[in-house]
This record gives C-alpha cells, structure tokens and sequence, in this order.
C-alpha cells in the first residue's frame, strides 16, 4: 500500500502561530515532552547518523569482491546480521542501505514539497479560476493511484534522462525514483498548504501589504510564506515517510538499482534469493525493520509537530 | 449508520461462523475418482499457446504436450518414433511412414496430410523468405537442407533434403490437424490464438489457459505412446517468483519445479522428500561485445559502440584475463555449471574442444596486456582508448534471470579494477533484442551484451550465431569474419571425425578473436517430490525430467505410492490406503483431503494433504479466535463504560 | 441532497474521466520509440499492424484525429495488443486479472473498514486509555508496513511451516470440483492475501477514525449530550461515531486508489493473479499498452468510487443534504 500523510488528511483548522524566539523553545519543548515526538526525534537520530557515516561504523559499501562471507550465512560474531547469497555483510549493507533510502527521501520530500507549497500558496492567494484550475488539477492527482503512475512513468522518465544521469552520485534508475515519487505525492501538500493561504491571507496584515502597493509576488514570499512555513515543515516531516514508503515498495516491485542497495533493493534481493522459503529471516527483518521504523519515526514526529503546532489541538489537550 | 457498534460486529462475527459451517459439510463429498493431477511450476510465464508466437521454455513445453513433432526424441535426445513410427533414408530424400491407424485427441484420422500441412507452412515462409510468427520453428526445416515435401499417399511422407545430415529429424515443426486450422497460411497461423482446448496427438492436449496463473492439460485418451500415471497435467507459472514456487513444491502444492535458484537446490536435495536434479544446459551465458565495423570500418550514427577498442581483438582477449569465471560459477551458480570456454557446450561431447590458447583468470595480466595492446591509464586511473578517450563501457543484460544480474556486478568490479567504468543496466528481454539490432532494423547502441544461448542437439544451431548473414538477426556481437563463414559452411557437408576438426578449428577462432567471452556453462536446476509420482527419468542422462526434447517423461511416471502399498497394504501412507480407486494422490491441496479427514481418521494429518484436513480445525480456531477478541473488546469497553455510565 | 449536487459531481467526474485519458493519450506518446514502438509489436503480422495503424490514425496529426481516434476507441473498449501476450487484446488479459484483485481488495477493505473503523473509535474516544495505547501503537505499527513486509512472515508460518493454508496463488488447478468445494479451494486461498491487506489497512482506517473520533468530541454538541447526562456508550454511538464517520467516507474513497497500488506488492509475494502481479508483469515485459489499459482502469474505478462517495457523503450530512 502506499501511505497517506495521516494528518494531512484531516483538517487541520486555523492556524495563528508564529515562529519568534520564544515559542520556538517552547514549542521543541512541547515536542520533546510529547512521547511520540521523543520517540521520533530519537529514532531518527539514530537513523541519521548511520544515513550521514556509514562507513565509519561498517567500513566502506561491500561490494561483490570485496565480499568475505559465506553464501548465506546465519548471524554470526563476525557478521552480526548474517549474510547474503552472495556472502556480503548484511550489516554492512543494511547500514548504507540507510544512506541510499534516506537519500532518495529527501530529494523526493523536496520535490513533493515544493510543488505542493508552491501549487498551495499560488491557488490559495491568488484565489479565482487560477485557485479553481489548480485544485482540479490537485484533485486530479489525488485521484490517480500513485504506484501505478509511478511504474508508467519511470521507463518515460528513464528515456528522458538517459542511463547514464548522475545527481549528487545518485545514479539515473534511482533518480527515476525521486521524481516518481515527487510527480505522483504532491497534491496532498497542496490541498493543505491552500486552506491555511486562505485563513493567513484574510488577516490584516496582508491587507495592509497590498496597501503599501507590494505585488502578489512579493506578498506570497513575504507575508504568506513565513508564515504558512511551520505547516510546510510539518508536512515534509509526513511527506518523507511516504517517500521512503513508496521508494521501498518500488525497489522491491523490481524498479531499484542492483548496484546501490536501499532497503527495498535489499529485499527485494531477498525475495529473489529466495530468503523466505530458506528460512534466512536475518536477511528479510533487518532492513525490514529499518523501513518500519523510520516511517513509524517520520510518522510520529510529523503528527507530534503537527499537534503541537496547531493551536485548535491545543486546547484540547 | 448510526447504528451500535458492537451489534455490527457480533453479526460479523456470525456471518464468519456461519460461513465456516456453511463450508465444512459441503466440502466433504468430494468425488471418488478424482482425476491425479500432476502439478509442475516454471518461473517463466507462457507467452502464447500458439507454438509459432512462444519464444520461452514454457511455451515449447505447452505445445510438445500437445502437438507431436514429425520426430520426437527418445531419453537420450535420440531420434525416436513419433507422428512417424519409421523412416528411410536415400541419397536425396527421407521417406516417413506415419503411424498407422493413429488419431488425434478428437477422434478423427491422424494422417500424411497432416504432416503436409504443418511443414508446408514452414516450407512456404522459406518460399517467401519470411518467417512465421517469431520464427523461432520455421528455419529447422531450411536447415535441414528440406527441398520438397510429399504426401502420396495417408500414411507416406517425403522430403527431399540437399544434404544427408541427420538435422531433419530435429525439425522442430508441431504436427498441427489439419482439420482445425486448415483455413490459415503462414502467415495468417501467426495471428491466431490457439485458445484452448486444443486438439493434438500428444499424450496431453492443452485444455485450459489462465493467463499468468496456470495452463491445465487432460490425457489424450487416443495417444499412441505410454500412458503416464497422472490424468491431468498443470503447469503453473510462478514468474520471477522462485521462492513462491519452491513454498508451493514444499507444501505439495507442485511436484515438479523447474528452474530453482542454488541454495534452494542445495536445501531441498538434503531433504529425502525430493530428488534434486542439475541438468547441463546445452547452452551458456556470455559477454557478447558489440564489434560492429570490423573489417568494414562502416559506424552507426548515434549507435553503435562506444568506443573503437571494442573492435580490437587484443582489447578484448586482455578483458578475457580480468574475469574469474571459476568464481561466476562458484559465486553467481552455487557450483552447478561449469567454467565457459568455447562455444560448443561440453554437453555435445562430440563436438566439443577446449581451446588452444586459453585464458585464466589475473588481473595483472590483463593490465599488462592492456598497456602493450596501447590502452593506458591516464592520472585519475581511467583507462584510455586509442582516441585518447577514458573508455566506459555499458553493459546491458535481460531482467529474465538473477544469475545476469550478480554476474553483471562482478564483472563490472573486474573491469574496474583495470581502470574501465561500467554502467549497468538491465532491460526486458524486447528492448534488449530491440537494442542489440544494427541498421536497418536499429542502432545496436550497446557496448556489451551479458545474455545467453540455448541449442539443439546438433551444434550448428549455436555455431550459427557468428555468422556474418546473422547481422541483424541473430547476432548480438555484430561480429563478421568470411574465414569463419568458410568454415561453417564446410562443417554442414561433413561428419564424423572431418565435421569434428572443422568444428575444433570454428570454436578456437571463434575464442582467440573473442568477440563473445564465455562466462559459464548453465545448469537447470529442477527439484520434484517422491512422493506421489515415481518413473521419473533425466533426458538426457545428465539433462532433467522435463522442459527438456519432448514430453517422453510425462508418459513414463508412475504411482509412487503403488509399489510400496502393494506389499504391506496398510502402508504409512494413510492417503493412499483411503482411497484405492487410485484417487488419493489426486489434488493435494483440494478439499479430498477434508473429505477424508470424517471417514479415515487422524492419519490424514501425516500425509503431504495433511495442509488441506487441518483447515476446518483452522477456520475453527480463527473463528474462535475473532470471537474471543471481539468479547474482549467488548468486555473491556463494558468494563471502562461501567466505571462512568451505565452500558446503555 | 439536490438534484443539481448529483449532476455537479457526476460532471466533475466524467471530467476528471476525460482528464485521464488525456494523460493516458500523452503518456502512450511518450513512452520510449512511441508512438511507433506499441504498434511495433514483432508478434503482429505487417498487414494487421498496418490496419491497426490506420484505424489509431497514426499516420495523421496528433492533435485532434490521433487523439480523437484513441478517445474513440478507449470508449469502445479497444485498448490495444499485450506485447507479452503476444497479441492478445489487452482488455482480456485485464478483464482476466481485475476479479481477483476486487475479491482481494473487496474483503480486505470490508474487515479493515469495520475493525478499522471500531478500533480507531473506541481509541479515540478513550483516549489515553490502555486500549487506546496497545491500539495506536499496533495501528502505527501496521500502517508503517507495506504489504510485502506483513505477507512474508504469514506465508513463512501459515504456509510453509505450519501449512494450513496454501502459499499462494488463488485456486488448486486440475481436478473436477464441485461449486461447494471450489468455493472452499478459493477461501482457503483467500486467507493470508486479504489478511495481509486488511492488516495494513486496519492501520490506516484505525489512525484516521481514531483523530476524527477527538476532533468530534470536542465538539459542542457532543459536549452538550454529555452534559445533559447521556450514557457515555450512547453519546458515542448515536452523536460521535455517526459525525466522526463523515470524513472517513472520503478519505476511504480517496484511499482506494492507494489500496489497489499498493495491492499490488501483496500480490507479489502471494502470486496473487490480479492487477497487481500483472502491471508487474507488464512492467518486467514493458508492455505498454497493458500498462496502460491497467492504469485507465484503475483509475477509472477510483473516480467513480470517489463519486459514489460523494454520493453517500451527501446523503449523510445534512449540510449538503439541505
């Protein structure tokens, strides 16, 4: 399945909220102090980290030659998670996996969020037919069934691209993924960003703006941004989930890159090595349990930020 | 809507129950004479009943079932009667008798005229130079040096053949009725479906098609060979999903599974539940480089390959050294094949020869070699071309198989190590043929090829492949050399120790210019169960049972519970004693063994159907299980509501 | 609920139908060696090709005779050859494929729906309660897995350890079975698939009724039917889970288009003959104008079952009702 941002499904009311100083401490305060907040921040952390130096915990990626283990081999001493078919450290690749995941998150988090805000602000300043058009558009892709696109789009993508593209590294069959991903998860921000341009925009401070004579520009980047900005934040920390969601059920449905092993490229090696039938479960639960827990840590930080930063829950609480 | 939750929840609770009890009594009178049912998984996918549109195992599978070759091939992948029973040979033609008084699975005459019509159809895509449908069949008969055919009478067939090879009985043309599909030509043939059912004179006729699911046969009743055990055949499709395949072969689901991957060979060869069998491949898998211009000089716009060392024998006999093909075959194929050489597979042991000049496996070598051939390395440790260029080679391989894939990362590492960048990339099996096309056709924009190849009996029709008049048609290496040409042409007129010789000389020029190297001999790895059908025999001696020449094996097994049951007749077996109508053994996994669980008892549980009697104990269980959550839920909600209202 | 809601949804989605096969028409033009490249099929004959090409108007403008020829003919149901099918129409080979996939997703979604939905009430509305707590926790768990990662350990235990049901696939070929025992053959298929997706999906439904449950309870009017001393179960029942199921209509729509998609990995590993196990197949074979044909129909289906959401969503809130 593929994920939906959680809170960005549920209406997220009017926002009044700033960012100065002061509630900046207090609102990483009222994070750290929720459960699942902590929870999040701590896992994601740690994920982090291993995503930032992965080489300075397992050495640099193995790859094929530099492999030492047997084909296969339970955990061990000197290989904690085992094997692979191939006798490279799962360890060692579940550990850069992270880097490769994580990587291919972000770069589609971006993407997606800078559509969605971008489609969000204009449609909700702007207001009229260009608001009408855009969230028919938005709608439109909130329709279409995200994977499915995606497995059309990436070959046409490919092509465009050619085999042989490089970004930061990140070779083109991946690159294919991040802007699958971006293309096809956009709209959700969108439809949320709008409906806070639109309480933000009837406050007078906009009014007094349009006063002076600023243009609609100038207004979007100084008055509506800053301070639809939180909201944006809390909706790339749920974007992200989804995107490491959707990258690990594409690589494993088979559109990864062999070479640069993410965990769904890792399981999907499993599934094709035939892990389960033979019983190798150190080669399926470890990068399994990566992809768990970093959405369930994107998750919870993103409905924690998302709470905390919307004033209507607040008082509830 | 708005109805109470809780009352929602017991009616499906229920519904569940209800249902449960609803399934267990009518799954229980299940026919005595179940039909037995033999089930074998492929990884591969059937591509098309029609047996001129199939380019898969799979799909030769379905039609030799169905349809008999003129001649079809004993368990040695000798020629063997088929729809002809005898033959003769004369100087300038093979005269066929075709079985006398032989039908097909619909009950009307199989005759001469049948045999007329199936390889007339071949006979008059030669005519028009065309092919029918992918024209995989078709060009055995042009290589058999087939002239004329003749039917004079129902039970005569002649053809006139150039040459006295023994390639004519290795034409691999179905024998279609011509009573069905009489209305279509070679060219029309191609367009049809072949929707089953069927009709053929095979031991079992295609009777149903689940695309991606299953393809079901049932027994020609009036087949002329051997009456295999099995009533019905299923070969289900498990594609790119071994590991569900081998689940399935455990569970008794399948019996026969083709194609398995090499720790799942070696974990079920342990187990005495299975016979693990590694049948040489008559094939290999290859680096083919793409020498497009050699001795022409002519370039493709846009196309062809990257760089001009490619076209340099030198260039490619020093990459020949940087490849361990030891460590592919111990690595990549668990062991079972063996270290590729020359392009005769050592399974044609007749023909087969190591080459002269070998290769091995050192780095160092491939350096020096490399240097001297005026390939250096510039200061950032590329490796560069003539031109002065940092050489990158693209490989590009089919995602049909895992074994390209790991092999295609191993041999990008090597060629790093020699300063060449390799870009990867694994492409459908179309785009890649697509690809690999010079012009007209296409720009055969590739560097490197790692596919494979699989042959006949006879070793030409691998030897073919380096023909310069395959250029965009067969050939992935674009490779052209007349010397080559001359030779082949030589070996089809000759025999024995003389065909043998030109043969020696083919494969060690074929090595020393190494357009192709090879990286390894393949195995089949096929794994079926002992316990329900026995007879099983490899074709040939070191190949597999099945998804090999012809469906000899099919009609050879037998029941494996009979033998043993006969003698102590309270075998072990519970299933088999149930049931002596010789049903037991039928359907696995079909409700027969909930039928059986009422009457005969507890044994049932041992047995491989054992999976099928447990389920109504298992539907039992989750039936409870919903229940006993759902009163919990609901007891915990009474119990909170209660400490603040009433429940209601 | 008006007439003129109706029509105005229905609009909306005859438009958004129209927009989609737009998108189809400029993606199958897209697509590498197109638009040759789809009637390029090696397995159709020169002169059938040369027919088909004639009848998609390839040799004419793009825009409008191509583009009204495709529309012309997708209204028609004519959508093209499967190349991997060697020339099998495409609609077959899909029509084959979407029963299955409806009787997967159709039983997951139900059981995901009605435990879904009651266990994200009652978290919701005891929240912080034990319940609540093990609930959330297991829902976040769950709706952070995809289908692949919750259907390998069931077919790891249920199947090939303990062999109760069977590994995969949806029916035991061969044989010649009563409708009694073919529907039992099919059930016993049916178990671990639809479990894996209802699992994942009890997740989702769980989270987003368990927050639409506290959004409603704050509400004045839910807080007034407290304050008069109604039983807590009954304000629950009659007030909150009624309202608080209003945006769980849409979201289950809108949702719906994920849960195909997303079927698609449980079909994998289960080898699952639906839509899923087939765009897979089409993708490995880049068989386009199944991809396509997949695709239109997927999210044909979206839209209309986003439609007969609106549909519901009206006849339940009187807002729009009115």
């Amino acid at each position: 399945m593929s994920l939906q941002p959680i809170a960005g499904t549920t209406d997220l009311g009017v926002g009044r909220w700033t960012t100065t100083g002061r509630r900046a401490r207090t609102f990483v305060g009222r994070l750290l102090g929720r459960t699942d907040g902590l929870v999040g921040v701590v896992i994601l952390a740690f994920f982090t980290v291993i995503a930032l130096f992965p080489s300075v915990f397992v050495g640099p990626l193995e790859g094929v030659l530099s492999a030492t283990g047997q084909p296969l081999d339970s955990p061990s001493l000197a290989y904690p998670f085992g094997t692979d078919e191939l006798g490279r450290d799962l360890l060692n690749l579940t550990v850069h996996g992270a880097r490769i995941s994580m990587v291919i998150g972000l770069l589609a988090t971006i993407i997606t969020v800078v559509i969605g805000s971008t489609v969000g602000i204009v449609a909700g300043y702007v207001g009229g037919v260009v608001d009408n058009v855009l969230m028919r558009i938005t709608d439109f892709f909130l329709v279409l069934p995200t994977i499915v696109l995606a497995l059309i789009l990436a070959p046409i993508i490919l092509d465009v691209i050619g085999a042989q593209a490089e970004l930061f590294g990140i070779r083109s069959t991946l690159l294919v993924i991040v802007i699958v991903i971006g293309l096809t998860s956009w709209a959700t921000t969108a439809r949320v960003i709008r409906s806070q341009v639109l309480s933000v925009k009837e406050r007078m401070f906009v009014d007094r703006a349009r006063v002076i004579g600023s243009g609609g520009g100038q207004i979007m980047r100084r008055h509506i941004l800053p301070n639809v900005v939180n909201l944006i934040v809390a909706q790339s920390v749920l974007t992200f989930a989804t995107a490491v969601f959707t990258e690990t059920t594409l690589a494993f449905i088979g559109l990864g890159d062999p070479a640069a092993p993410s965990w769904g490229q890792i399981l999907n090696n499993a599934q094709s090595a035939g892990a389960p039938g033979l019983g190798a479960w150190w080669y399926i639960v470890p990068p399994a349990a990566a992809v768990v827990l970093v959405v369930l840590a994107f998750t919870l930080l993103g409905n924690a930020l998302d709470d905390v930063l919307n004033p209507k829950m607040l008082g509830r609480r | 809507m708005s109805q109470p939750t809780r009352t929602r929840l017991v009616r499906l609770a229920g519904a569940i129950a209800l249902g449960a009890s609803l399934l267990l009594p009518t799954a229980a009178p299940a026919g005595a004479a179940d039909p037995v049912v033999l089930t074998v998984g492929t990884t591969q996918d059937l591509d098309a009943s029609n047996p001129f549109n199939t380019a898969l195992v799979s799909g030769y599978e379905v039609f030799q079932l169905t349809y008999n070759l003129l001649v079809e091939f004993d368990k040695d992948a000798h020629p063997a009667p088929g729809f002809a029973d005898s033959w003769e040979r004369s100087p300038d033609k093979v005269t066929f008798h075709i079985r006398d008084g032989m039908t097909f699975s619909d009950g009307s005459a199989a005759t001469s005229k049948d045999v007329c019509f199936s390889w007339g159809l071949a006979m008059d895509a030669i005519k028009h130079d065309a092919n029918i449908g992918y024209g995989y069949l078709d060009p055995g008969v042009k290589d058999a040096g087939v002239t004329k055919i003749e039917c004079p009478d129902p039970s005569t067939f002649v053809a006139y053949t150039t040459d006295q090879s023994d390639r004519i009985f290795q034409v691999y043309v179905p024998i279609l009725p011509q009573h069905v599909w009489s209305k279509f030509d070679y060219k029309s043939i191609a367009d049809q479906k072949f929707d089953p059912p069927l009709v053929g004179s095979g031991p079992y006729t295609l009777q149903e098609w689940k695309t991606g699911q299953y393809a079901r046969f049932v027994r020609n009743p009036s087949y002329w060979g051997n009456k295999g055990f099995a009533d019905e055949v299923v070969i289900r499709f498990f594609p790119d999903q071994t590991d569900v395949m081998v689940q399935a072969l455990k569970s008794g689901e399948v019996d026969y599974a083709h194609d398995v991957n090499p720790d799942q060979f070696k974990a079920l060869g342990a187990d005495p539940t299975y016979t693990a069998v590694a049948g040489k491949a008559n094939g290999w898998s290859q680096l083919a480089f793409n020498t497009y211009g050699t001795g022409t000089g002519k370039t493709i716009k846009d196309g062809g390959p990257s760089t001009k060392a490619l076209l340099d024998p030198a260039f490619r006999d020093a990459l020949g050294y940087a490849v361990d093909r030891q460590a592919l075959v111990d690595r990549v194929l668990g062991g079972y094949g063996d270290v590729g050489t020359t392009m005769v597979p050592p399974v044609l042991s007749d023909w087969h020869v190591e080459p002269d000049r070998p290769r091995h496996f050192d780095i160092e070598l491939a350096k020096q070699k490399l240097d001297a051939a005026g390939y250096k390395l510039d200061a950032n440790g590329k490796r560069l071309d003539k031109e002065g260029k940092p050489i990158t080679l693209r490989l590009d391989h089919p995602n049909t198989n895992d074994s390209y894939a790991k092999s295609a990362q191993f041999v990008k590492e090597w060629y790093g190590q020699l300063g060449i960048d390799v870009v990867v990339q694994s492409l459908d099996s179309d785009t890649l043929s697509n690809l690999i096309l010079p012009p007209p056709d296409g720009k055969a924009d590739y560097d490197i090829e790692l596919w494979g190849w699989s042959g006949n009996p006879d070793p030409n029709g691998l030897t073919i492949v380096f023909r310069c008049d395959q250029i965009d048609n067969l050939s992935d290496s674009q490779y052209c050399n007349p010397d080559y040409d001359k030779l082949y042409d030589q070996n089809t007129q000759e025999a024995g120790a003389q065909r043998h010789d030109t043969l020696a000389k083919m494969q060690n020029l074929i090595y020393d210019e190494a357009p192709y190297d090879i990286l390894y001999y393949d195995s089949n790895l096929d794994v079926y169960r002992n316990d329900r059908f026995a007879g099983w025999q490899n074709m040939p001696a070191n190949g597999t049972p099945f998804f090999t020449y012809g469906p000899l094996d099919y009609t050879l097994l037998t029941d494996a519970t009979a033998a043993p049951s006969a003698t102590p007749p309270p075998s072990a077996d519970a299933g088999a004693s149930a049931s002596p109508v010789a049903g037991s053994p039928a359907a696995p996994t079909t409700a027969s063994g909930a039928s059986a669980a009422p009457t005969t008892a507890p044994s049932g549980g041992e047995s491989t159907t054992g999976s099928s009697s447990n389920t109504p104990l298992l539907l039992g269980v989750v039936v409870l299980a919903v229940i006993v959550i759902v009163a919990g839920f609901v007891w915990t909600r009474r119990r909170r509501a209660g400490g603040v209202d009433d429940d209601e | 609920m008006s007439a003129h809601y109706i029509l105005r949804k229905l609009v909306q989605a005859i438009l958004t139908i129209v927009a989609i096969v737009a998108l189809n028409f400029v993606l199958f033009r897209m697509m590498p060696g197109s638009p040759e490249r789809a009637t390029k099929n090696p397995h159709l004959t020169p002169e059938f090709i040369a027919a088909e090409r004639a009848k998609w108007g390839l040799d004419k403008p793009l825009f409008p005779d191509q583009l009204v020829a495709f529309a012309i003919s997708t209204a028609q149901g004519d959508l093209g050859y499967s190349i991997k099918y060697r020339g099998q129409p495409v609609v077959e080979v899909v029509a084959d494929a979407a029963g299955p996939t409806v009787l997967l997703i159709g039983i997951g979604e139900a059981i995901a729906i009605v435990v879904g939905l009651w266990l994200g009430a009652r978290s919701g509305w005891r929240r912080g309660g034990v319940m609540d707590r093990i609930g959330n926790s297991l829902s976040l768990i769950f709706y952070s897995m995809p289908y692949f990662v919750i259907g390998m350990p069931l077919i790891i235990i249920f199947a090939a350890g303990l062999g109760w049901f069977p590994t995969s696939g949806m029916t035991t070929p061969g044989g010649d079975k009563g409708p009694a025992e073919a529907l039992f053959d099919l059930g016993r298929h049916l178990v671990l698939p639809v479990t894996a997706v209802a699992l994942g999906l009890i997740g989702a439904y769980s989270i987003l009724m368990r927050s639409s449950i506290v959004e409603t309870r704050s509400e004045d009017y839910i807080t007034t039917a407290r304050a008069k001393g109604l039983p807590d179960a009954l304000v629950l029942r009659s007030h909150a889970f009624p309202n608080a199921l209003l945006p769980m209509v849409t979201l289950i729509a809108i949702n719906l288009g994920y849960v195909v998609a997303g079927a698609i990995t449980a079909e994998i590993v289960f080898n699952w003959p639906g839509l899923g196990l087939l765009t897979v197949q089409a993708l490995d074979a880049r068989d386009y104008p199944l991809l396509q044909a997949i695709f239109l129909l997927i999210a044909v289906s979206v839209v209309f079952a986003n439609f007969a959401a609106d549909i519901v969503y009206g006849y339940l809130d009187p807002r729009v009702r009115a």
